[in-house]
């Protein structure tokens, strides 16, 4: 028996994800459990494990494809079975019988290798990027319609100079039902992205001097994400200054202790800590707003996202049940998290279930920002660079530590002074860290 | 001071200067230049266009003449060579303007030169001498891109040089005010039977001596054969598998010696028409110093977006080798353009048509039966002759068959042949069909009206499917 492994729905919002490796060719062995593929979604990339032990017989997909959830991506001949030459389709096409029954019976599919799609339908394929080959026809005997083709990049929009195909617009060739994991999030092919995509250049520029960066994978995640917070969150960004000079003295004679541990002992432990403090203070703050049924949704969980930069784009790994644990264990955690993302190791679950998140521009600093929130949370705090800076104690000048936290907040659930007071939490923990012991 | 464009395109041949327009059309500045002052090249002025243009004229005089079971009786019936030339010349003139006007409308310039590469971007023009004027002057163009469209030239033979009088090329065969008493053909493919087949129907005696077993080689043989046997009808020996082997001059006649299966024979004629094949215009055109790789012939490869070895430069039709097909270069030129002008264009066509005016005429698209199998498909061949139609009865044209080539799985067309007439304006239907990944089904449900030629492909896809109606179907 042949069987199709269909790429499942790996993470709450996920509709599609980006074959980046094959770890398996075909012809290989491959067992149950065994890692085959590595799959870059929007949120996170992780290695899949086979359901089957046999032979692989068809990479469905190519590296650097995007494929849908519910679309299959390999076909292995399970163990005992001869391997076929020709997959199975699970998806039989739709076949309209044209002929009583004495003709032969409806025509299969083309065969491998043999594309069947229009003039027409070709040249979108080469505009939107599509590899027909990998594209499976939704059409009379397995033709490949339009609608397959711009199913296949996701909905986007056709580049530059290209008419989109009349008629019915675009609709995933899997049932919505499917992809609808995550009720509040949206179908990917909704107006978010049209903005970004670049209006047909009227004059071509000479070749070398442009060039295309297809609007995929983490990329495209973030822009809709963005997107979807700006157009809907009413966004206020409130700015404080926090004295650190206890903090960082305090970070000074820990670091040692969490060296000795083999822990790096950076600011944001504290810096989650004191978030986590602030937000039991003010707990409006720790939550979501349900846009559909018009409710809050205020969490007694405290998962604090950490904005995080990879190579390919800004991820949100989240530190989960972050009042459970101690200074050290969040450390931990967050290295745990910081080397998972870098190496593309993260699991689906540390990067989902935030509550609220955190973004730190570092050393990189700057003075100030304004965050957007991580829809649909609704709050962000901005940490920027602790650096020394003249203040006035007791009416003298004095050096002190000191920091900027910009805080933005989604003002149909936030009142100003709500956001305010919570900031305002947060600088007392910071300034007097003892009192984050204290609390815990 | 040197001219500098997006876009130059050498050559305003039925590839050049449809590229040229495409890509002023995408905003590129373009220049097109051609070592004519003529556009529309070798096809325009001295190939499809002339040879139809007197082509068609031979077909009208040879069907009065055999319109005489139909009634159609008269005396005196006169061909003005002369005026069929001057009427060959105004049909060319016309075409030419036209193209000037569009390229002018779509804001292409031109420039009247040879080009010659300086470095891969830079290309020397030579102003070429005008017929009724002054001579350009050279000029220097730097172009962000090239489009080599300078096709190909009839080759002659090591024994057969031309001399342009008495051994020529079709060039000069179309521009003849008078009709060769004898004429010798050497070459039996597409450009010496469709000459052949015109000077016949003008009254000469045609000989035809081809190297291969059949004429039109690569054709199906069936249809080799039909034309062969039409040709023979006409008047014109064909001699196979034959060989020129020299000539030598008599009086103002040559005698050439052949080489035949039967034996060797002394052929006497007042021309002879080398049409032997064509060779790449690279000459002069110094594709080294732009470091563009030609192969062995000197046919310049290109990928499937029409790119040389060298990114920026492109080349299209002829100097990229077989088949010489206008209407390819034409296609290959707009994908060049478009990909010049930045637009993920490809040559990804399934099926390229051929359209031979023999008579009767040849088309086709897509494989052959032959092919088919050879391909690995289950065939089944839909076949139906002319004869069995009321509008080619009527006609008077019953010579001749489509085939439909289906794959037995998928019922889908693979390919169709037609012999017969009008054959070069029935294939498109089915390039489309071909294209469109069309069942024979489609074209059997698709009604065709009557009574028209193109029923016989109707009638063919049904017959492909074993539910003909006006013929018994094969079992």
């Amino acid at each position: 028996m042949t069987k199709e492994f269909k790429l499942p729905d790996i993470g709450e919002g996920v509709h599609e994800g980006e074959i980046t490796k094959w770890l398996v060719k075909e012809g290989d062995p491959i067992k149950e459990e065994q890692l085959f593929v590595e799959v870059m979604t929007d949120k996170v990339t992780v290695q899949l494990p086979s359901p089957f032990t046999g032979t692989v017989l068809k990479l469905l997909a190519k590296e650097g494809e995007v494929v849908r959830v519910g679309n299959a991506i390999i076909v292995v001949a399970e163990e005992g079975e001869a391997a076929q030459p020709a997959p199975a389709p699970s998806i039989e096409p739709p076949v309209i019988a044209k002929e009583p029954a004495s003709v032969a019976p409806a025509a299969p599919p083309a065969p491998p290798g043999e594309i069947l799609a229009t003039p027409g339908v070709r040249k979108l394929a080469r505009e939107v990027k599509v590899d027909l080959a990998t594209v499976r026809g939704t059409g009379p005997r397995g033709r490949i319609t339009d609608e397959d083709v711009l199913a296949a990049v996701g909905g986007a929009k056709p580049v530059s100079g290209v008419t989109p195909p009349a008629g019915p617009a675009a609709e995933p060739a899997v049932p919505a039902a499917k992809l609808a994991v995550e009720p509040i999030s949206e179908p990917a092919a909704k107006p978010a992205t049209e903005p970004i995509a670049e209006p047909a250049a009227k004059r071509a520029v000479p070749p070398g001097l442009e060039e295309r960066i297809a609007v995929h994978g983490i990329r495209r995640r973030i822009a809709e994400k963005m997107q979807k917070s700006k157009n809907t969150a009413a966004h206020f960004t409130y700015v404080e200054e926090v004295d650190m000079t206890n903090l960082v003295h305090l970070r000074e004679k820990l670091k040692v202790k969490a060296e000795k541990k083999g822990t790096k002992l950076t600011y944001l432990p504290f810096i989650i800590r004191a978030v986590v403090a602030a937000l039991k203070d003010h707990p409006t703050l720790n939550a979501s707003l349900d846009d559909e049924k018009g409710e809050v949704v205020v969490k007694r969980y405290y998962n604090i996202g950490i904005a995080t930069a990879t190579d390919a784009g800004l991820i949100v790994p989240v530190v989960h049940d972050a009042d459970k644990t101690d200074l050290y264990g969040l450390a931990r955690e967050i290295e745990r998290l910081a080397e998972a993302s870098r190496t593309n190791k993260l699991t689906p679950r540390d990067v989902q279930g935030g509550t609220f998140s955190i973004t730190s521009l570092g050393a990189l600093g700057g003075i100030l920002a304004t965050p957007i929130i991580n829809w649909p949370e609704v709050a962000i705090l901005g940490v920027h660079r602790i650096e020394k800076r003249p203040v006035v104690r007791n009416d003298q000048v004095v050096v002190h530590e000191m920091m900027y936290l910009t805080c933005s907040f989604d003002h149909r659930v936030i009142d100003g002074h709500i956001g305010a007071a919570f900031v305002e939490s947060v600088k007392e923990y910071l300034e007097h860290p003892a009192l984050l012991f204290v609390e815990a | 001071m040197a001219r500098e464009v997006d876009l130059l395109v050498i050559g305003a041949g039925p590839g050049g200067y449809v590229a040229a327009i495409r890509a002023a059309q995408l905003g590129l500045k373009t220049l097109l230049v051609d070592k004519d002052h003529r556009l529309g090249g070798e096809c325009l002025n001295y190939g499809c266009i002339p040879s139809k243009t007197l082509i068609f004229t031979a077909n009208l005089v040879h069907k009065m003449r055999g319109a005489g079971e139909m009634g159609v009786e008269f005396t005196g019936l006169h061909v003005n060579m002369i005026k069929l030339q001057q009427w060959r010349v105004s049909v060319i003139d016309r075409l030419n303007r036209g193209i000037e006007q569009l390229c002018k409308a779509n804001g292409v310039d031109i420039l009247y030169g040879m080009a010659s590469f300086v470095d891969p971007h830079r290309v020397r023009v030579e102003g070429a001498p005008a017929p009724d004027g002054p001579t350009p002057p050279s000029e220097e163009v730097v172009a962000g891109t090239i489009i080599v469209a300078t096709g190909s030239t009839p080759m002659d033979l090591p024994s057969f040089r031309f001399d342009r009088e008495t051994i020529i090329s079709s060039k000069e065969a179309l521009e003849l005010a008078a009709v060769p008493w004898d004429l010798l053909v050497i070459g039996g493919g597409v450009t010496g039977l469709e000459l052949g087949t015109y000077f016949a129907k003008m009254g000469s005696h045609v000989t035809v001596v081809e190297l291969l077993e059949q004429v039109l080689p690569g054709t199906e043989p069936e249809v080799a054969r039909l034309v062969t046997r039409n040709l023979k009808r006409l008047g014109v020996e064909v001699h196979v598998s034959s060989k020129v082997l020299s000539w030598a001059e008599k009086g103002a006649r040559l005698v050439i010696a052949v080489e035949t299966p039967e034996g060797r024979k002394e052929i006497e004629a007042d021309k002879v028409l080398v049409s032997v094949g064509r060779r790449p215009n690279t000459e002069g055109l110094n594709l080294a110093a732009a470091g563009v790789e030609a192969d062995a012939k000197g046919f310049v490869r290109v990928d499937a977006q029409m790119r040389t070895n060298v990114p920026h430069i492109f080349a299209i039709g002829d100097v990229t080798g077989q088949p010489f097909l206008a209407h390819k270069a034409s296609k290959e030129g707009i994908v060049a353009a478009e990909v010049a002008a930045g637009q993920p264009s490809a040559a990804d066509w399934k099926a390229l048509p051929t359209a031979i005016f023999t008579d009767p005429e040849v088309a086709t698209v897509g494989l052959d039966e032959a092919k088919a199998v050879a391909a690995g498909h289950d065939v089944r061949v839909g076949k139906v002759p002319f004869a069995a139609l009321g509008r080619a009865l009527a006609a008077g044209e019953t010579e001749g068959f489509v085939k439909v080539v289906m794959d037995v799985k998928s019922e889908r067309i693979l390919g169709v042949q037609i012999v017969g007439p009008d054959a070069s304006d029935l294939i498109s239907e089915m390039a489309v069909a071909i294209e469109m990944g069309a069942t024979a089904h489609d074209i059997a449900l698709t009604i065709h009206p009557h009574p028209t030629l193109p029923e016989a492909i109707m009638e063919a896809a049904e017959a492909a499917l074993g539910k003909a109606i006006h013929i018994v179907n094969r079992k």
